[in-house]
């Protein structure tokens, strides 16, 4: 098992710049999660942590020592691709066998190491078969199994489940967690599915554009978003983002004269540039009400979408369309008349210019 | 979908099996033809219309072996009983089988060196476009090479003159360092014909192998060269046997080269089978055998590639 470091990690493709001044600690045994859209970087840093690909400029350390002009196979790191991860030519226990072989492993060794990782991964009734007779979720707990055989330092991950159905991947995820808590491998996993990264991580590493965004729990960057990136990435329904108007302790929202009451103390610390400020706040933080009653603001619903366990409710405020997440059954109908509040405690206000979340974020 | 077919997908069926069929005779015709021919009498080989019912021999392929000449008198009965069955075949034709005047051994007509040569220039020259072409398209598909579609064209470019064009030159420059009538000199010509076929065919395959395969090599602590053996190779095995099948075509039949580069020593069987119709009155009996054994190399190498053959025909096809 190991820690793993990226300093000032720059990685160029021509004149694309992919990673921007990495700076990354992975504690032993921790499990990370890269998420990230389409593009970000993810994949290539991973890729360069393996060795796969060689970086522009910057440092790569494994438990201490620099790797970064070292061969992907004297790191002692696992990968499971995406897809065509097993080699077709070759049996499900060939391929477990194959990184062992490398090592020059004695055959009674090897047999057990197969059977044990076969046994956890309950795959040990396909040992004899070619992977093109197994279905996705086998395949990849092949390479899965492939990778963990050799208890390597670390176990790099890329979107593994990304093929799967999401039945499967939900029972994937779970088992990779089990199988994490068994072995405390450190794991770094790429995918831009957020609940994966949200179930699955110890910390969550956000990525855009080659930019690290924010490091943190899957608390941390649910509740306090160092940016507006972040804060509109994670969390679905998206968080509700509106340009405000702040005069003393109201905020108000474009087209709408009342406004909401803050704390005043609150609102004065925050760090204006003077470039104006976006205010952003979840569905489950926008609070509806039957009737009037202090603080409350007059709106209008525009859209109800029942969802069983709970509504997610648009309502009109001025020229601002914020949607709300209710107990279900709560508003009847589209048209209707309600009263809309905001939760102080969990609205974050971001600047116009830098985007950074003036109350602090992380 | 499976066992039960409209009536339009019946006659579909049925005019694709027609079509198939008439396919087949119009291919199949001539190669009956030779066939039916090396096994003809002489004087049943060139009647108008042609003999369709005859008792087979084999005397063509004895005349094929050896060496003969017109009788100029009858054997005796003497020589006729003591001859071996095959000799006495030549003794029906009207003709002798040459012998060496000192030892008596029987001269042969040359076809069987010829065959050979055929088979050593081929095979060598396929192996080694194969494996060169192999590693030349493995290198352009994952290294970044500058300027690799300029190489690629470039390389493909050597085919596009007819070889013919380059014969003379090549025969001069060969009679300088000697490379003139051997098996090496012709390798090498058809290896460097092949080889630009190689490289693309086999890039187009190689590209179609992911490349995480390797990947997962990498890091599993193989080098890349161990990679490219044991993980590319077994997948690019289905592209080098149809690769290699086109190439062994090639070489085999080639004439043009052979023709002008070779006589004696290297000669191949293109060139020697028609030189066998001038001289004097051509038995086409004979020429008809040897064309049919020239046949089976090429029948048996594909049949035993056929598998690798058919899906590696079809695998940039339907994947691209
Ligand atoms: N080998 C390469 N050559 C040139 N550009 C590349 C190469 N690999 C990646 N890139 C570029 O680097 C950027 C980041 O790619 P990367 O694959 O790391 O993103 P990602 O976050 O993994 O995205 P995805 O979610 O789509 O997998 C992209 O703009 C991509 O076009
Ligand atoms: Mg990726």
């Amino acid at each position: 098992m190991a820690q793993i470091e990226m300093r000032n990690v720059q990685k160029f493709f021509g004149a694309n710049q992919v990673l921007k001044d990495f700076h990354l600690t992975i504690e032993d045994g921790e499990f990370v999660v890269m998420l990230g859209q389409s593009g970000g970087g993810k994949t290539t840093a991973l890729r360069a942590i393996a060795g796969l690909e060689t970086i522009t400029d910057g440092k790569i350390l494994i438990n201490g020592k620099e790797v970064q002009d070292k061969k992907a196979a004297d790191r002692d790191i696992a990968f499971v691709f995406q897809s065509f991860s097993l080699y077709p030519h070759m049996t499900v226990r060939e391929n477990i066998a194959f990184p062992l072989r490398a090592v020059r492993m004695d055959a009674a060794e090897r047999d057990s190491a197969i059977k044990e990782v076969a046994e956890t991964l309950q795959i040990a009734q396909h040992l004899d078969r070619k992977p093109s007779a197994l279905s996705g979720g086998d395949m990849q707990r092949v390479a899965i199994g492939r990778a963990l055989v050799r208890r390597p330092q670390a176990l790099l991950m890329d979107e593994p489940l990304g093929v799967l159905d999401t039945e499967l991947r939900e029972q994937m995820r779970a088992e990779i967690k089990r199988l994490h808590i068994a072995r405390g491998s450190t794991s770094v996993y790429v995918t831009h599915d957020q609940i994966e990264a949200m179930s699955l991580a110890d910390r969550i590493v956000i990525l855009h554009d080659g930019v690290l965004q924010q490091v943190g729990s899957p608390d941390d960057v649910y509740l306090h978003p160092t940016n507006l990136f972040v804060a509109k990435f994670v969390g679905s329904p998206v968080m509700n983002i509106a340009d405000v108007h702040i005069e003393g302790s109201r905020v108000a929202l474009p087209g709408d004269g009342a406004g909401f009451q803050f704390d005043e103390t609150t609102l004065s610390k925050l760090q204006n540039t003077g470039d104006g400020v976006t205010l952003g706040i979840r569905p489950e933080a926008v609070l509806l009400s039957q009737k009037k009653s202090k603080g409350y603001v007059e709106a209008v619903t525009t859209n109800i979408e029942p969802l069983g366990s709970h509504d997610i409710v648009d309502v009109r405020l001025g020229d601002t369309v914020m949607r709300a997440r209710t107990e279900s059954g709560f508003v009847r109908g589209e048209g209707a008349q309600v009263w809309v509040n905001l939760d102080p405690s969990q609205a974050h206000f971001f600047d116009n210019k830098t985007e950074l979340n003036l109350r602090g974020g992380a | 979908m499976a066992g039960v077919r409209t009536p339009r997908e019946t006659w579909t069926n049925r005019t694709a099996i027609f079509a198939v069929f008439v396919a087949l005779v119009i291919m199949l015709t001539p190669i009956y033809w030779i066939a039916a021919t090396a096994f003809k009498p002489r004087n049943l080989a060139t009647t108008i219309p042609p003999t369709v019912a005859f008792t087979p021999e084999v005397s063509p392929f004895v005349k094929l072996f050896t060496k003969r000449s017109q009788l100029r008198e009858q054997p005796t009965q003497e020589e006729y009983d003591a001859a071996p069955w095959w000799e006495k075949m030549v003794f029906d034709g009207g003709e002798k089988v040459v012998r060496n005047r000192k030892t008596g051994e029987v001269r042969s007509s040359g076809y069987g060196d010829r065959f050979k040569n055929s088979l050593i220039v081929s095979i060598i020259s396929t192996l080694v476009a194969v494996s060169m072409g192999t590693l030349t398209a493995y290198g352009f598909s994952r290294f970044k090479v500058k300027g690799e579609d300029d190489w690629l064209f470039f390389i493909l470019s050597t085919r596009m003159l007819p070889p013919v064009v380059v014969a003379i030159p090549m025969f001069l420059m060969y009679r300088v360092v000697g490379l003139n009538d051997t098996h090496m000199g012709l390798i090498i010509l058809y290896t460097a014909f092949n080889l630009s076929f190689a490289v693309w065919i086999m890039k187009g395959f190689i590209d179609e192998i992911p490349k995480e395969y390797e990947e997962a090599a990498l890091v599993d602590g193989y080098t890349r060269m161990q990679a490219f053996f044991k993980v590319v190779l077994p997948e690019a095995l289905t592209g080098m046997a149809a690769t290699a099948v086109l190439c062994f075509i090639t070489a085999w039949n080639e004439y043009a080269f052979a023709l002008i580069m070779t006589n004696r020593n290297a000669q191949t069987a293109p060139p020697y089978i028609p030189s066998q119709v001038g001289s004097g009155l051509p038995d086409w009996t004979v020429i008809a055998a040897g064309t049919l054994l020239f046949l089976i190399p090429v029948a048996i190498f594909t049949f035993l590639l056929r598998n690798h053959l058919l899906r590696g025909m079809s695998f940039g096809a339907i994947r691209k």
